[in-house]
C-alpha cells in the first residue's frame, strides 16, 4: 500500500466566494483538492476540509447562520470527531462558530464598516497542525476582508492561552484580546478571520499564508507515513 | 422633565423589495417545513428620551426618525411607548 | 409619449395602451440611445454589438468589459441605486460567457455619499468580484445629479463567447433568476428625464439581491461550461421586453412570449407590468428546446426560478401573451429601431487655455479599504497607485483604468474628451501595458437644449481614439442629468483595458523622484511622451501619470502602507499638461526636474 497525496475538500455553500481561491492554494502546495457541494458527501479518504470565505446565503440572517444548519453539517461534525483537519476561513470561521464547533461569537467590526487590507499578525500557537512552520511569536502579514470580524469571547469558553492561534498586532476590528484565529481543544480545527489562501504568492502581496497550508500538508503526510510504519511493524 | 422609553420598529415600505426576508422565508418553508406565508426583516430601535411630557417626547422621536434613524425613501416606521 | 406620432405612423394606426407603455420604455433614451446612436456609429469600434465589448487577451481568452451608469436611481436612493448599478453591469459581462473579474467605479457627487459607496461595496463584496479601482470627484455641480458609473470586466475562454442574439426559429428562451415584482417600472424612461417633480419619488425603488446575483453567476457559468447557452442577454432596463425583443430582432426573427410563465413576487401584476418590470438579477438564455430542461434544472439547483418563457419564431413579430390574451403584437425590429435624433457636426477649434477648476480633494485610501479588492487572488496592483493590474492565472495580465475630466468638460467638451483619452493612454503605458480598447460612459445634461456640447464631446472622443489608434468596444449614455433645468458639466468617463506581456510591473521603491515632461500641452509632443513612458516603465521604473499633481494624498497613504514615505514638491502644471512622475533617476531626452524623495 503506497501513501497517496493528502486529500482536501473545499465545502461550497450557496454564496461562498473564496472557494476557488482556497482550491488554488491547496493545489499550490500539493493537495489533491476538489470542491464538495453541500448536497454531496465528504469523501472517506479526505484529510482536510476547508470552509471558505464569502457571503453564504448572503449573510442575510446572521453571518454563517443558515450555512451552519445545512445537512452536510452532521458530516462535518463526524469528520471532526474522527480527527480530520478543518480550516474555517472568514465566513468559514463564522460558520464553525454558528455550528458550535468553535467557541465565541463574531460580530460586526467596531468601526461598523467592511475592511480590506493586509495586516500584521502574531503567531501565538505554533503547535497546531496548521502552524508548525511558524515560530512562536513570529510576525506575519495576512489579508483581512470582512465586515463581521470582531471576535467576542463568551463565558469563559475560551481559555485564551490554549485556544488562541493568531492575534492581530494592532486592533483592526475591536476583537477581544486582538484574537484573529483560534483552534478547538483538540487542535484539529482552526478558525481564522484573515485569509491565508490570499497570501501564497508575493506577487499578490504576501506569501505568509503559504505555510498554513504547507504545515497541514506535511502534518498529514507525516501522520500517514507514521501510520504506515506502525502497520508494517504490526504485521511484522 | 421625565424619561420616556420607546421602541421604534423600522420596516421596508410595502412596495420596496426585501430580498433578505424573502430568502429567509423560503428557507423556513423549504428546509424547515414551517409554513411561513410572509416574513419581512426590519430593525428594532430602543430609545430612552427626556422630555416635559409624552407628546413632546413623541415629537422628538419622530424627528430622530425622520432625520436619521429611518431612510424615509425606502422605510416606514412605527413608534410604541414601553 | 415622445415619438408617438412616429410610432403610429409606423404601425399605420393608433397605438394601444400596451403598445404605448412598451414603446415608451424601448424608445426611451436609456434603452434606445436616440441622441447618441448616430455619434456612436462614427467611433472607431472593435468587438461591438453584444451585451459588453469584447477584445482578445491572448490566443485562448477574451476580455468582456463595459461601463454603465445608474445616475438617476442613485439620486433618489443612493444605496440601492448604486448597488443595482453594479448588478446590472455585472450581468452584461456575464452574458458574454465571461466570469466577472473586476469592478471599477467613477463617482461624481457633491459630498461623499456613504449610501453610494456602501451600495457598491456591499454588492460587489457579496458577489465576490473585487473592486480594484475608481475615481471620486467631489463638486457642487453634482448636488442633485450624482454620477455613478460602474465599469465591470470579465475574462472568458474563446470557446465560451456567447452571442447576444438568437439564431434560428425553434430555439427557446429560458428566463431565470429572481422572481418578478414591480421594481423600477418605467425605470428606463425615468432615467431619461429631469429629476424634478413627484414622478421621481413615485417610482418603485429597485432593491438589489446580491445573493441571488451570486447564484445567477454560478448557474450561468455552469450552463456555459456545459454548452447549453446559444445566446444570452441580461434583463436590465426594459426587463423581459427589452432583453427578449433584442435577442430575436438582431437575427430578424420573432418571438412568442408567455408572460404567464414568469414567476411573480407580487401576485396581482398585470401583463404589461410583467413585460416591462425591471426586477433585478434575471437572465435570458437562448437554447435549443432539448437543452432547455437542463438549463432549468441548473438554475433551480442554484435556488433560482426558471422557465421557458419565449419561443423563437420566423415571423419577425414580437407577440407577448398572457395565457390566451395577446398583450402586444408588433414587429420585433420596430421595438429596436428607436427614432434617431439628428447628429450635429463639430469643427474642432484650437485648444483653449484651460483654467484650473479644482474638484475637492478626497483622500480615497480609506474608501478603497471598504471594497474587497483581493477576492479571486488575481489583483496584482491594487487600488490607489494608478491603474489596476489583474492577472489570469493560466496566462498573462491586463491593466484597468477609469478616468474623466469634467473640469475640462465644463470649459470645452471637445478637448476635454480628447485629453481624457490621451491621459488614459498615458496611465496604461505607465504600468507597462499596451492599450487595447476603451469603453465610454457619456454623462450629459440636456441634449435637446445643448446639442453642440454632446457633438463636441463625441467628436473629441472619436478624434482622440483615431489619434491613439485605440478603438471603442462598448459604452453607455446617460442623458438628461438635470435638475430644474440646470445640468451637469459634460462628463465623459472612459475605461481603458491594456494588455501586459508579463506581470513584472514596476513597483515604487526608495529613490529620488523626478518630474519628467512638460508642464503645458502641445499635441505634437504627445507620442514622444508615450514612447518615453513606455521605455521608462519597461526599464522597471515606477511611473505616475496624474492630471493633478497637487493632490497626492491617496498615493501617499497607499505608499505608507508598504512602508514608503513620499515627500515631493508638487510641480505646478497647467490643467492640461504632459508631465509624469518617475521614482528613480532615469535617462531621458525630456526635461527632467528633481522634485522629491521616497524613503
Amino acid at each position: 500500500m503506497t501513501a497517496s497525496f493528502p486529500k482536501a475538500q473545499v465545502v461550497v455553500y450557496p454564496g461562498s466566494n473564496c472557494d476557488r481561491d482556497a482550491l488554488w492554494a491547496l493545489r499550490y502546495v500539493g493537495f489533491d483538492a476538489e470542491f464538495v457541494d453541500i448536497r454531496s458527501h465528504i469523501g472517506s479518504d479526505v484529510n482536510l476540509l476547508v470552509l471558505p470565505g464569502g457571503f453564504s446565503y448572503g449573510d442575510y440572517l446572521r453571518v454563517g447562520a443558515v450555512a451552519a444548519r445545512e445537512p452536510i453539517s452532521s458530516e462535518i461534525r463526524d469528520f471532526m470527531s474522527r480527527g480530520g483537519l478543518i480550516i474555517g476561513i472568514c465566513n468559514g470561521f463564522q460558520i464553525l462558530i454558528e455550528m458550535g464547533i468553535l467557541p465565541g461569537a463574531l460580530l460586526q467590526n467596531s468601526t461598523g464598516k467592511f475592511i480590506c487590507k493586509i495586516v500584521d499578525l502574531e503567531v501565538v500557537d505554533n503547535e497546531t497542525p496548521f502552524t508548525r512552520y511558524f515560530e512562536r511569536g513570529e510576525r506575519i502579514r495576512l489579508p483581512i476582508a470582512h465586515g463581521f470580524g470582531r471576535y467576542v469571547k463568551t463565558n469563559g469558553l475560551v481559555n485564551s492561552q490554549d485556544n488562541v492561534v493568531f492575534r492581530y498586532a494592532q486592533d483592526v476590528n475591536g476583537s477581544d484580546e486582538l484574537i484573529a484565529g483560534i483552534s478547538n481543544e483538540n487542535k484539529n480545527v482552526l478558525g481564522l478571520m484573515p485569509h491565508p489562501e490570499r497570501a501564497i504568492e508575493k506577487l499578490i502581496g504576501s506569501d505568509d499564508g503559504l505555510r498554513v497550508f504547507l504545515s497541514a500538508f506535511n502534518y498529514i503526510k507525516t501522520s500517514s507515513e507514521n501510520m504506515l510504519e506502525k502497520t508494517k511493524v504490526g504485521v511484522a | 422633565m421625565q424619561k420616556y422609553r420607546f421602541v421604534v420598529d423600522v420596516q421596508y415600505k410595502s412596495n420596496v423589495r426585501d430580498p433578505r426576508g424573502e430568502m429567509i422565508k423560503r428557507i423556513l418553508n423549504d428546509e424547515y417545513d414551517i409554513p411561513v406565508t410572509s416574513l419581512r426583516l426590519g430593525k428594532s430601535i430602543h430609545l430612552e428620551i427626556e422630555a416635559e411630557n409624552e407628546e413632546d417626547a413623541m415629537k422628538l422621536i419622530n424627528k430622530a426618525c425622520e432625520k436619521l434613524l429611518v431612510n424615509t425613501v425606502t422605510e416606514t416606521y412605527e413608534v410604541r411607548r414601553i | 409619449m415622445k415619438y408617438i406620432d412616429i410610432l403610429e405612423r409606423q404601425l399605420g394606426r393608433k397605438a394601444t395602451k400596451a403598445e404605448i407603455e412598451a414603446f415608451t420604455v424601448m424608445w426611451s433614451e436609456h434603452c434606445g440611445y436616440s441622441h447618441t446612436k448616430g455619434y456612436i456609429r462614427q467611433l472607431p469600434r472593435v468587438g461591438f454589438g453584444g451585451n459588453a465589448g469584447i477584445v482578445s487577451l491572448d490566443d485562448y481568452h477574451f476580455i468582456a468589459f463595459k461601463v454603465e451608469s445608474h445616475n438617476h436611481p442613485s439620486a433618489i436612493e443612493p444605496f440601492n441605486g448604486a448597488a443595482t448599478g453594479v448588478g446590472g453591469i455585472i450581468r452584461d459581462i456575464l452574458a458574454m460567457g465571461a466570469r466577472p473579474t473586476a469592478i471599477l467605479d467613477s463617482l461624481h457627487m457633491d459630498k461623499i455619499t456613504e449610501g453610494i459607496i456602501d451600495g457598491i461595496s456591499d454588492y460587489g463584496n457579496s458577489i465576490g468580484v473585487p473592486t480594484v479601482g475608481g475615481e471620486l470627484r467631489i463638486s457642487d455641480y453634482y448636488k442633485y445629479n450624482p454620477l455613478v458609473n460602474v465599469m465591470a470586466v470579465g475574462v472568458g475562454r474563446n470557446e465560451h463567447l456567447i452571442p447576444s442574439t438568437a439564431q434560428k426559429p425553434g430555439q427557446v428562451i429560458v428566463i431565470f433568476g429572481g422572481a418578478t415584482g414591480r421594481d423600477g417600472i418605467h425605470g428606463a424612461s425615468f432615467a431619461s428625464e429631469d429629476l424634478t417633480g413627484e414622478k421621481a419619488t413615485k417610482l418603485s425603488i429597485q432593491v438589489g439581491d446580491p445573493f441571488a446575483e451570486k447564484m445567477l453567476i454560478e448557474a450561468f457559468l455552469e450552463m456555459v461550461e456545459e454548452g447549453l447557452v446559444e445566446g444570452a442577454q441580461d434583463l436590465g432596463a426594459g426587463g423581459v421586453l427589452s432583453a427578449t425583443s433584442e435577442l430575436v430582432a438582431k437575427a430578424n426573427l420573432g418571438a412568442i412570449v408567455h408572460l404567464d410563465r414568469m414567476p411573480l413576487r407580487e401576485p396581482d401584476m398585470n401583463p404589461v407590468e410583467i413585460l416591462i418590470s425591471e426586477s433585478q438579477e434575471r437572465m435570458a438564455v437562448v437554447t435549443s428546446a432539448e437543452k432547455a430542461n437542463r438549463v432549468i434544472e441548473i438554475a433551480r439547483r442554484h435556488l433560482l426560478f426558471a422557465d421557458i418563457v419565449v419561443e423563437v419564431t420566423e415571423t419577425g413579430r414580437y407577440v407577448a401573451k398572457y395565457n390566451d390574451e395577446t398583450v402586444i403584437d408588433v414587429p420585433a425590429k420596430l421595438l429596436e429601431e428607436s427614432p434617431e435624433e439628428r447628429t450635429y457636426g463639430y469643427r474642432p477649434v484650437e485648444m483653449p487655455k484651460f483654467n484650473w477648476i479644482k474638484f475637492k480633494n478626497v483622500d480615497a485610501h480609506e474608501i478603497f479599504e471598504r471594497y474587497d479588492y483581493m477576492v479571486g487572488t488575481d489583483t496584482v496592483v491594487r487600488p490607489g497607485y494608478g491603474p489596476a493590474v489583474m492577472r489570469v492565472k493560466s496566462s498573462g495580465g491586463y491593466s484597468l483604468v477609469i478616468h474623466s475630466r469634467a473640469d475640462l468638460g465644463l470649459q470645452e467638451p471637445y478637448w476635454a474628451a480628447y485629453i481624457t483619452l490621451l491621459e488614459c493612454v498615458r496611465k496604461t503605458l505607465s504600468i507597462g501595458a499596451r492599450p487595447l480598447a476603451v469603453t465610454d460612459g457619456i454623462n450629459y445634461a440636456d441634449p435637446d437644449v445643448q446639442p453642440e456640447g454632446l457633438a463636441a464631446q463625441m467628436k473629441g472622443l472619436k478624434d482622440a481614439c483615431e489619434f491613439a489608434n485605440v478603438p471603442v468596444a462598448s459604452g453607455n449614455a446617460s442623458l438628461y442629468n438635470t435638475y430644474k433645468g440646470n445640468g451637469i458639466p459634460p462628463t465623459l468617463v472612459i475605461g481603458m483595458i491594456g494588455k501586459l506581456e508579463n506581470l513584472n510591473v514596476p513597483r515604487p521603491r526608495k529613490s529620488a523622484i523626478y518630474a519628467i515632461g512638460f508642464k503645458d500641452f502641445k499635441l505634437e509632443r504627445e507620442k514622444l511622451l508615450w514612447n518615453e513612458i513606455e521605455r521608462i516603465a519597461k526599464a522597471g521604473y515606477f511611473v505616475v501619470s496624474m492630471h493633478d499633481f497637487s493632490t497626492m494624498s491617496t498615493l501617499k497613504q497607499e505608499l505608507q502602507k508598504t512602508g514608503l514615505d513620499m515627500k515631493v514638491k508638487s510641480p505646478k502644471c497647467e490643467p492640461v499638461h504632459q508631465l509624469i512622475m518617475v521614482f528613480g533617476d532615469v535617462d531621458t531626452k525630456l526635461p527632467k526636474e528633481l522634485i522629491g524623495y521616497c524613503n
